[in-house]
Parts: structure tokens; sequence; C-alpha cells
């Protein structure tokens, strides 16, 4: 994916850098064409107490804000890791402009044995596969931000 | 037809007399094309002389071309409805009355609930407009006077127009029982002439799952293609042991592929046209399965290589084999694909190129897709018939106990799985191979397991067959 030049500067993790990837998403044709994509998806980085909620819909990322944990379980499906795995994964992004295999959220979900994605629901943690191909497409896009860590 | 040449019935004028009412409105409602019998309606309802004389002049001036005025206010009110531009002037032309309309608005009705209405109105009014004339073209041609729901209107939303939104009115009611033995589309008229075709599942319970019409939009809008979405030409080969592990692996899986879509093939046939949002997605699932053996078979030629062993398929029989939609689709869609994806997952995490990457995680994406059909019916099927329990726990046991019985029996592709993810053959990689290849199984038992729960069957956990309860995490009464 030919990730944009660096417009935008957000730090990690708050709702102005999930609402510059939403916005960066949307105005890519590249994400349209991968086909509809309906969930949500839940963010947790347990250590510092951090969670978000993306909204996944039709062609386009709908909505992302901050949520309570209760909330993020509540999605289809979340995505746990302590803060030190996201700022690799993030980093990993920035310096190849996408995921390397060693940082793509399959490779991470398959080496935690808890699962990097996580539900209460069988079925609803189906979506983190069925829709996969989106939702790799979503972080990637993270290349194209300057993303400032809070640690 | 002009107002001075109308002869008004006997009886209607006789009626019209004894209510005080003026025959000249009457004679200009009929000039008009409203029928006697609505005249004589409307006279018994006690429409006053005033009221009349507002709707004919109305009337009359719509037909005549000219627009009627509408109050700002109702103009307001349609306007904060939503309703498009032309749909109040087309209700008044339909002959609604102004205080109709406002009682429309007023109830909140949306603009396509209120569009129906007009619809009906406007095909009321067209036969009362037809003389002898009409009913003798509806008498040739009878199949424009089928009572099907005529004046229907659908408009897509952000997905475009899906297979789920058409599912209003009474085509969206989806019987439990479908009772046409024919090949004739839900919503269609029944020509009783038509043969019989031979279908078998005419109760909704042995088919149905909720989602079906969703994920046929997502399939076919997440399709892809082996042949150019993969980039074939960057797949570098791996080492020759790696190579011939991933060759047998994708043998493996083109098998299965194959299996699975005759599986589908032999029962699509058997399902009657009024579920059809199962027909076409099952028509989709097929197409991934084909999709599979095309990428797998690919991939095993593509460095040199080509097909390994052919597997067993001990328990792939006993998918072929069920006698029951619900059993095939469970064996199906939540026992094989949940194995199937444990095998794509090992695909993924050994491949060594976002080529070999793509086609495992596009595989999971479809097989993910068709995990969610197969919860979902076996829900629906146990909530309706919770006495077929033992039924669905007994083909599982059958499908496990096989599979035990193959994986004991031919180690072909545990053998090849053990050397991908050792990475050789050397005692140190086949002993990393064998931990990593139970450690996937103990993954591949978990979701197994999770996905028979949210269908209903957390006891399954419990009863296990024994050989694959080495991989499964504890009994719930251990935990």
């Amino acid at each position: 994916m030919a990730q944009e030049t660096t417009t935008i500067r957000a730090t990690f993790p708050s709702l102005e850098w999930f609402q510059a990837l939403k916005d960066i998403v949307n105005g890519q044709e590249a994400y349209r064409r991968i086909g509809t994509c309906d969930t949500t998806m839940g963010i947790k980085i347990p250590d510092l107490q951090k969670y978000y909620v993306v909204t996944f819909e039709a062609f386009e990322v709908a909505d992302v804000r901050e949520a309570t944990e209760d909330e993020v379980e509540d999605c289809d499906f979340w995505l746990e890791a302590p803060y030190a795995r996201w700022k690799e994964m993030l980093q990993n992004i920035r310096a190849n402009g996408k995921a390397d295999l060693h940082h793509t959220l399959n490779t991470l979900d398959l080496e935690d044995p808890e699962g990097f994605a996580r539900s209460h629901d069988g079925l609803r943690r189906d979506a983190f596969y069925r829709f996969n191909q989106s939702l790799q497409f979503f972080f990637d896009a993270s290349a194209a931000i300057d993303t400032v860590f809070v640690q | 037809m002009s107002q001075q040449t109308t002869e008004v019935p006997e009886e209607l004028a006789r009626l019209a007399q004894e209510r005080d009412f003026p025959l000249d409105l009457v004679r200009r409602a009929l000039a008009l094309g409203f029928s006697p019998g609505a005249v004589r309606a409307q006279l018994l309802r006690g429409i006053s002389p005033q009221e009349a004389e507002e709707f004919l002049a109305q009337q009359e001036r719509l037909r005549a071309g000219e627009e009627v005025e509408v109050p700002e206010e109702i103009t307001q009110m349609a306007r904060k409805r939503r309703w498009p531009a032309g749909l109040v002037q087309r209700a008044l032309t339909a002959g609604f009355r102004l205080s109709e309309v406002r009682a429309m608005l007023e109830a909140g009705l949306r603009f396509d609930q209120a569009e129906r209405l007009v619809i009906i109105r406007e095909r009321s009014q067209e036969r009362q407009r037809e003389g002898g004339e009409g009913r003798q073209r509806r008498t040739e041609l009878p199949w424009m006077n089928v009572r099907t729901e005529w004046g229907v209107r659908v408009r897509p939303g952000k997905k475009g127009l899906t297979l789920g939104s058409l599912n209003v009115g009474t085509y969206g009611d989806v019987p439990d029982y479908w009772p046409y033995q024919t090949e004739m589309p839900r919503g269609a008229y029944h020509n009783p002439g038509a043969p019989p075709m031979g279908y078998t599942i005419y109760e909704k319970a042995e088919l149905w799952a909720d989602n079906a019409a969703d994920l046929y939009e997502e399939a076919i809008q997440r399709q892809w293609k082996p042949a150019t979405a993969i980039p074939w030409d960057d797949i570098a080969a791996l080492p020759e042991v790696q190579e011939r592990a991933l060759a047998q692996l994708c043998t493996y899986l083109c098998q299965n592929a194959l299996v699975c879509s005759d599986v589908i093939g032999r029962w699509l046939k058997e399902m009657s046209y009024g579920y059809h949002e199962v027909k076409v997605y099952m028509a989709t699932a097929g197409f991934d399965y084909a999709r599979h053996f095309d990428v797998f078979r690919k991939r095993a030629y593509l460095n040199g290589i080509g097909m390994g062993r052919q597997s067993p398929g001990y328990y792939l029989r006993v998918i072929k084999d069920a006698r029951r939609w619900t059993e095939a689709s469970t064996l199906l869609f939540i026992f094989n694909s949940s194995y199937v994806l444990h095998l794509c997952q090992v695909g993924y995490y050994t491949a060594a190129s976002e080529g070999d990457a793509l086609i495992f995680r596009l595989a999971m994406q479809d097989l993910a897709r068709q995990t969610a059909y197969g919860v979902k019916h076996l829900q629906y099927f146990l909530m309706r018939k919770p006495e077929n329990r033992e039924e669905v726990h007994t083909c599982l046991q059958r499908a496990e106990s096989l599979f035990a019985y193959e994986d004991d029996k031919d180690p072909t592709l545990q053998e090849a799985l053990i050397v991908l993810l050792g990475g050789g053959l050397t005692e140190e990689e086949l002993k990393r191979g064998w931990a990593l290849l139970n450690y996937f199984r103990r993954r591949w038992l978990r979701d197994y397991l999770r996905r028979l729960e949210a269908a209903g069957l957390p006891e399954r956990r419990d009863r296990l067959f024994p050989y694959l309860r080495q991989w499964a995490p504890a009994p719930a009464a251990a935990r």
C-alpha cells in the first residue's frame, strides 16, 4: 500500500491519533476496494489504562472514540497488548511503510497465547479474521502519521 | 369524458338526493374517473358538499396539469421529515386530501412509508380510470394482474442496494415452512401448472441463519482473485525441505476444499426457493472453496515441487455422508472450518514472504465468514429444535473420532506441519516444530469450542472426543 506523505503529527495513544488515522483511511480509495467491513474493534492498553473503540461501517471508518474498559469488552473483539508492544508495532509500520511480517495483526495474535484479538464471544471474535485485510490497512495507514509516543 | 355527458346511476342519484348532496358534484366525481362505488362510499361516510368541492376542484386542477398550492406549514413539515420534494404534490395527485397528508406527517411516517401509501392509491386510481379497454387488456395479459405486492421501492444505503434491503413489506416475510415444491422465487405468484422440483428442505429451522444475506454481500464485496491478487513473482522458494512441507500442506488444503465444494453442491439443490438468502450465500461459499483449491494448487506448483500425498480423508467422508443439512453445515462450517483455519494460521505464521502471508490471510477471511454462517445456523436450529441437541453431539462425536483416527494413523500432514513450524529436519528443529504444533492445536481447540459455545452448545467442551482433549482447555468443572 502506498502511503501518503506525512502531514500529521499526533500522540499515541490519544483520540486525536485515532481520529487522524480514521481521516487518512477514509480518504483512500484502496481501502474501499477491499470491500465492506462492518465491525466494532476495541483497543486496550492495560498498563496505561487507555481504551478506544473504532467502528467500521460499510466502506469507511465510521467512528473512533475514547471508551471505558467495559465498552471495549463489549465490542466484537478488542486488541490488547502492553504499551511497549503497541509502540513496537507502530514504529515498525512507520519505518517500513506498513507492518513487516513480524508485526502484522495476525502475527501478533498468533504469538500471544491469549491472542492479541480477544472477545467474550467465539462468533464475534471471528470478525478479526473476516475483516483482517481492512484492519491491517487501518493500522498500516499510521505510517503517514508522525507519531509521538507518550513514553 | 365530460361532466355534461356523465350519467349518474339511478341508485347513486337517489342516495345523493336523500343526503341532500348536489348531483353536480357526483357527476364531477364520476367524470374524474372515480367509480360509482367509491362515490357511494364517500356519501355514506357523510362527506360534506364543501369538502367534496374542495377535493374535486383540487383533482380537476391536477388533471389539467396545474399544481395544487401546498400550505407552507405542510411544506415545512415534509422537509423536516425528509420527504423528497414533490411527494406531497404526488400524494395530492393520487387523491389524498391535504388533511390526510398532514395526518401522515404528524404521525411521523418516513418518506418510504408514505410513498408506499401513495403508490397504492395511484394504482387504485389507475384501476378506477381503466374502462372496458383496460379490463380487456388485463384479461389478455394475466401476468399483469397477479396478486403480488407491487409498488415496493427500495433505496441504496451505505453499502449500495443490498440483498437484505429488499426484504421489505411482504417480501421480508420469510415463512417457517415454504409450501411450494417448485422453483418459484419468494414473493412471486404461484403458477399452478409448474411441476415439483424435488427439493427436500422446506423448513426454515433446517437451514436459516439471520446473517445469510449480509454474509452473501460480504462475500461478493470482499472476493479476491488468486491469479492477480497474490504477488506470485515475489514468493521466493523456501529451502527444499520446507518447500516440500508447504506443498504437502497445500495438497491437503486442495483436497479439503474440493470435498467442501462437493458437499455444498450436493445440498444446494435440496434447498427450496423460499430461503434464497441461504442459497445465494452457499453459492458464494462454493466459490470460496473453488478459489482455495485454485490458490493452494498454484502455491504448491510455484517453486517446482507440485502436489504431495493424498490424505485418507476419513473424517471428510462423515461430512459427505451427512443426511441432514444442519449436520453437514455444523461439520463443514464449524468443525472443518475451525480446523482448516488453524492450518492457515500455521501457514501464515511460517510464511517467509508477503505473498505467502497474503494467501493464508485471505483464505482465513473466507473461512471465518463460513464459520459465521455455521454458528448462526446452528444457533437458530437449536433454538427451534432443542429436541435435536443430542443428534448434533452425535454427528460431532463421529467427526471428532474419525479425525482422531486419521490423525493417529496417517501422520503425513502432521509431519509436514512439524517441519514447517520447526524450520527443518534436525532434531532440534523437529522438537521445536512439535512444540509449536501443539501450541497451534491448543488454539484450534479453544476456538472450535468457543464457536460451539456461541452457537449454544457450551457443553461440548466436556464431551469432546478423548483424543482431542490433549489440546483442549480444561473442562468447565475443573477450571
